[in-house]
């Protein structure tokens, strides 16, 4: 996000940031991020899993 | 989008409102009055609004799980009084979930102030939220704050707060050298 628009977002109203809040959670909540294995997904996580053999 | 209004029994249910009906706020405002009725029971003397809540009221909203609420406490002995506050909050309807008192499934941490903290609640901002008068750390308070605690996201804080906030840079200044802190370089 553009830093101008970070501005804008943090100069709003505090009852309305704390909608927002909320809506946040309910977001993250809804949609987790999945799981992360440690260097999952990473070249150096695919060569621990080589290396350690575990996938 | 039906996930998102799914019924849950986290943060929007509540044992006054209607689990399929999620409400689309905080109940700060709840917690504001509850808090503001432990002075008017004279069970501390004053209150602030920190942590990540006080933050927000600074800089762009972010996703935050609970309120810290750093009272002044009114018993000056080892429990600060933290036990009357937590029977008093459970009579009027909240519950006890590890160190958060729980009011409409949104908890709430309840930290006695001391040292920076107290200097903190003692200046900080008056501010009405919803009709309910309360009070906020100021934006140099909170990067004081972030500055003596010093974690990973505490560091991110203070980036966000010197990039958005509007603040006093020589109260900053005054508060890191009195407490002997520094920012993060």
């Amino acid at each position: 996000m553009k830093p101008e628009m970070r501005q804008k977002l943090a100069r709003e109203p505090f009852a309305e940031k704390v909608r927002k809040v909320a809506q946040l959670v309910r977001l993250a909540k809804t949609f987790p991020r999945s799981s992360r294995q440690p260097g999952n997904g990473t070249a150096r996580g695919r060569n621990v899993m080589l290396e350690t053999g575990r996938f | 989008m039906a996930g998102i209004y799914a019924p849950t029994q986290i943060w929007y249910s509540s044992p006054i409102m209607a689990t399929t009906e999620p409400a689309n706020n905080l109940p700060l405002a709840d917690v504001f009055r509850a808090t503001n009725e432990l002075v008017a029971a004279g069970l501390i003397a004053d209150w602030a609004l920190g942590g990540a809540l006080a933050a927000i009221y600074y800089v762009e909203p972010f996703a935050t799980y609970d309120a810290d609420i750093f009272f002044i406490p009114k018993d000056q002995g080892l429990t600060a009084g933290i036990p009357e506050i937590y029977a008093y909050l459970q009579k009027a309807g909240w519950h006890a979930e590890h160190e958060h008192l729980v009011i409409r499934g949104f908890p709430v941490q309840f930290l006695a102030a001391a040292g920076l903290t107290d200097e903190a609640v003692r200046e900080a901002e008056h501010f009405d939220f919803e009709g309910m008068p309360a009070k906020v750390f100021r934006a140099e308070y909170i990067i004081a704050i972030a500055a003596s605690v010093g974690r990973t996201k505490d560091k991110a804080r203070i980036e966000q707060l010197l990039s958005q906030a509007d603040f006093d840079k020589s109260y900053l200044a005054d508060l890191l050298q009195r407490y002997k802190l520094a920012l993060p370089t």
